[in-house]
């Protein structure tokens, strides 16, 4: 199942000017996309068109068109919406329904909303756990968690929801460096296990380990797009105000400091 | 139902539903169906005002409070808190009846321009039996039911999932809010914020930790409308139940009972008050 | 539409002739603090609570009669709001405790959540979140928190909630700042005399002897604090308002002002036969020490706890809604827009969005 953005433009309601301008993206099945960019690049804003929310929840206007495997998704409730695409949020607190005492509950509340029938629900909840690991963590309660398990928790949520494809707006923004790792590497075995999955993020160092394209957005345009290596050693990165991921700055410092950097990756390069 | 493999992980590892969902209380009291329990404490509130006077409500407390506490093994922890729930009340009641009761006669004390009346400490007394029936059936209720269990149960007899949610959601935001208002305080008072003293810098006090609470709270409201409606919140119509408390017509019926019991109480004493 | 309102007003009015006529009565010069003795019973407030329900049935039978649905009942709970609530809630609960249980004031405070919730989504919504706030404070929450007399209240919180319910759809709480001084000044004087015309209405009927606080006579010291706590209150409000509307030059203060002294004494009206039949005056809070002073000036229960009402209520509903006045100020543009009445609390503005270009707003 491929998402298809043609054309898009979005204006949050009451502001002058558009928050993004004419976007042409496809995130197809199995693909990992990283989106970059400098804050009010529009990143967010991106995902939150592209999970549906806006304009369904927060307002505002769109022109262009979403669709899904070539059908138009305008016309879409969010419920509906929510089975196919997954959202996750930087704040790990938020995300909680704050109506469940255990993580097992936690997970189940958004089959739980969709009515299905009560093994289905089960089932897809325990699912969702293992896939992230977080079996032992069925019966503590959320709001007691780390950042980086809540976040943990969040994603299991989606899960549940068997969506196509995961949209991540910066998961790891609120997180201190264990909870960032803790949720680094559960996106990676997603990722790994051939997850459809558009990632926003500053740390250039998760999304060059798993992406395999990258979009650069620049005032509500697209500025760069195209394969992962590519993007990340493209110069105008920085002038972008992305920051390159640390293996990139590693050798551009080398260079800059007069050493041979061929010759060093020859000599590290015996793994 | 869309969603590609891939992404829903490999087979269940767990079994059924977990046995923590629903997990039974530790007696036959706690076991019974919340609705049956709050029918019990609502009716003995209600009764304890309708009968009035004092050997009504003693009764009262002692039948459908006391009891049912010694059952459930909880009557220490209910004298406890019911009496902690009623002492301001209590107080304020036995001064404010017992030495301003206008128009009593028998004179027990006096002290300076205010009298104890007879009268007064008969007035004060109904009021403290009143009081402390109703705290004791609401704190039976409050020591042996879980909130979740009551929604959860009005959930499937009907009531709207977004109410039942709503009620949920309530019952932990106070104490989180409480706990970022506690944050709040510490932060403030690391920036000299004075939170002890006149009435008047405690009130002044107030300001600077209810404002970043109640904004703090209100801003995180578009975040969680977003993360809920991502999870299929829009849905309307009924949700999935993981668990819901056992039934069984004889509770039913006790309920029925004692609501008709009521109903016949108000009767009673509205035709006894008219004759 | 407006003929739902009008066969719920109707109703309304229908109710309460019906209930006067039959078994009106209200009760001052006695002392039995039971519904059940008829002496003792005050029974406008049942009259008023049942009219209230009975309205409402007949608006949503109408509403359903002309649509086939409850539309504009359905519409005031969205997403948003459901997650409203809940904060609205606690903040009602928690802020209601604090004052009546560690400040000891003679005023509440737990009904700021409850008017925020009115003004933004609708009477329904503001009236349930009252009720609701009312009756978990009862059965649910631990103490220190929990308040026993407080679900017994749950109708008074019904009936504030659709007061501001009902003012946030008129557009009264729309900021109206930078009138000339001509409207700002009428505005001001209107509001004034509405709140002296209904203050000294209700006032008149209880305080006959209120006058003579100030008089040489008079020795009870406790009269003498209560009367300069009068004195104090009412000198605090003719400045604070003056200067609110004056120095915000903001037109709205006087609309605010009117509805929170109108609902504090309709508030008054309806809690304080609860609080006399079922509690003989007394809920824990500060305000019973109000109540001990006008019961020491003779005055029965019935009347002590109107008294005390008429003091606490309209000051508490006049903080209160000034509180959520501000609240409302500080919320973004963008987040008070998207709640089912927000766009009435927005300051008028040349509309923004234009629907061209092949813009479009959300079709689900």
């Amino acid at each position: 199942m491929t998402i298809t953005l043609a054309g898009i433009g979005y204006r949050y309601a009451g502001a002058s000017k558009p928050a993004l301008i004419d976007i042409d993206l496809e995130l197809g099945e199995g693909e990992v996309v990283g989106l970059a960019g400098p804050s009010e690049a529009g990143k967010t804003t991106l995902c939150l068109v592209l999970s549906g929310l806006a304009p369904r929840t927060v307002g505002g206007q769109i022109r262009g068109s979403l669709t899904l495997d070539g059908e138009d998704v305008d016309t879409w409730p969010m419920h509906r919406l929510s089975q196919r695409i997954g959202i996750a949020f930087q704040n790990p607190s938020t995300q909680l329904s704050q109506v469940t005492d255990t993580v097992f509950e936690e997970v189940a509340f958004g089959p739980m909303n969709l009515g299905l029938p009560r093994d289905e629900v089960i089932s897809r909840t325990w699912a969702a756990l293992s896939a992230l690991r977080i079996d032992a963590l069925v019966e503590r309660d959320p709001r007691r968690l780390s950042g980086g398990q809540q976040q943990l928790v969040a994603l299991a949520g989606l899960l549940a929801m068997r969506p196509a494809h995961l949209v991540l707006d910066e998961p790891t923004a609120q997180l201190d460096p264990a909870g960032t790792q803790l949720v680094g590497d559960a996106i990676e075995r997603l990722a790994a296990d051939g997850a459809s999955i558009l990632i926003a993020e500053q740390k250039t160092d998760l999304l060059a380990s798993i992406c395999s394209r990258l979009v650069v957005l620049d005032e509500g345009r697209v500025a760069l797009s195209g394969p992962a290596a590519d993007v990340l050693a493209d110069p105008r990165l920085d002038g972008l105000g992305v920051a390159a991921p640390s293996p990139v700055r590693l050798r551009r410092a080398a260079e800059a400091a007069g050493a041979n950097v061929a010759r060093l990756a020859e000599a590290f390069s015996g793994d | 139902m869309a969603g590609s493999g891939r992404l829903s992980g490999r087979q269940p590892v767990g079994g059924g539903a977990p046995d923590f969902l629903g997990r039974p209380g530790p007696t036959a009291y706690h076991r019974l169906n919340p609705l049956t329990k709050a029918t019990l404490a609502t009716v003995t509130a209600i009764a304890a005002v309708v009968l009035g006077g004092l050997p009504g409500p003693i009764l009262l407390t002692a039948g459908a409070v006391i009891l049912p506490a010694l059952s459930a093994r909880v009557l220490s922890r209910l004298l406890r808190t019911a009496l902690l729930l009623a002492l301001p009340i209590a107080i304020s009641a036995f001064l404010v009846n017992l030495f301003f009761f206008p128009g009593g006669s028998q004179v027990l004390l006096r002290i300076g321009p205010i009298t104890a009346t007879a009268e007064g400490l008969g007035f004060a007394l109904e009021i403290l039996v009143r009081i402390l029936a109703i705290s004791g059936a609401v704190t039976l209720f409050y020591l042996t039911t879980r909130p979740g269990d009551l929604t959860a149960d009005l959930e499937r007899r009907g009531i709207n999932s977004r109410a039942a949610f709503v009620a949920n959601a309530s019952v932990q935001t106070v104490p989180a809010m409480v706990e970022r208002a506690a944050q709040i305080t510490a932060a403030q008072r690391a920036r000299g914020l004075d939170t002890e003293g006149s009435i008047w810098r405690r009130v002044r006090g107030i300001v600077p930790i209810v404002g970043p609470v109640i904004l703090g709270s209100i801003a995180e409201v578009e975040e969680r409308t977003m993360a809920l409606e991502a999870r299929g919140f829009t849905r309307p119509g009924r949700r999935t139940l993981l668990w819901t408390p056992a039934d069984s017509t004889r509770q039913s019926f006790a309920r029925w009972l004692l609501l008709i019991a009521l109903l016949g109480l108000i009767v009673v004493r509205i035709s006894a008050a008219l004759t | 539409m407006l003929a739902r309102w009008i066969a719920a007003l109707a109703a309304f009015i229908i109710v309460i002739l019906i209930g006067m006529i039959t078994i009106g009565n209200f009760a001052t010069g006695v002392d039995t603090g039971n519904f059940f003795d008829t002496e003792g019973a005050n029974s406008f407030a049942f009259i008023g609570a049942i009219a209230l329900v009975v309205g409402f049935l007949v608006y949503a039978a109408v509403e359903y009669a002309q649509t086939g649905g409850f539309g504009s009942i359905a519409s005031q709970f969205d997403t948003r709001t459901i997650v409203l609530m809940p904060i609205a809630v606690a903040i009602n609960i928690i802020l209601g405790a604090t004052v009546a249980n560690a400040l000891k004031l003679p005023i509440y405070l737990d009904s700021i959540g409850t008017i925020l919730v009115g003004a933004l989504a609708g009477p329904v919504a503001g009236a349930l979140t009252g009720f609701l706030s009312n009756v978990l404070w009862t059965y649910v929450v631990p103490p220190p928190f929990q308040n026993g007399p407080a679900a017994a209240f749950g109708i008074v919180a019904v009936v504030i909630g659709v007061f501001a319910g009902l003012a946030g759809r008129a557009g009264w709480l729309r900021p109206r700042p930078n009138r000339p001084i001509g409207e700002l000044a009428i505005g001001g004087l209107v509001a004034l005399a509405i709140v002296f015309g209904l203050g000294i209405y209700a006032y008149v009927r209880f305080y006959a002897a209120g006058f003579e606080f100030f008089s040489p006579e008079n020795t009870d010291p406790i009269f003498a604090v209560v009367g300069w706590l009068i004195g104090a209150l009412f000198v605090t409000f003719v400045l604070g308002f003056l200067g609110l509307l004056f120095v915000r030059r903001d037109l709205t203060v006087a609309y605010v002002t009117v509805l929170g002294v109108v609902t504090g004494l309709v508030a008054a009206l309806v809690s304080a036969p609860i609080s006399a039949n079922v509690f003989g005056g007394v809920t824990g809070g500060g305000t019973d020490f109000l109540v001990a002073a006008f019961r020491q000036g003779g005055a029965d229960l019935q009347t002590a706890t109107f008294q005390q009402g008429l003091l606490s209520d309209p000051v508490d509903k006049l903080v209160t809604f000034f509180v959520v006045y501000l609240v409302l100020a500080a919320m973004a543009r963008r987040t008070k827009a998207r709640f089912p009445q927000g766009e009435r609390l927005l300051e008028q503005r040349d509309a923004e969005d234009r629907e061209e270009g092949g813009w479009r707003g959300a079709a689900a």
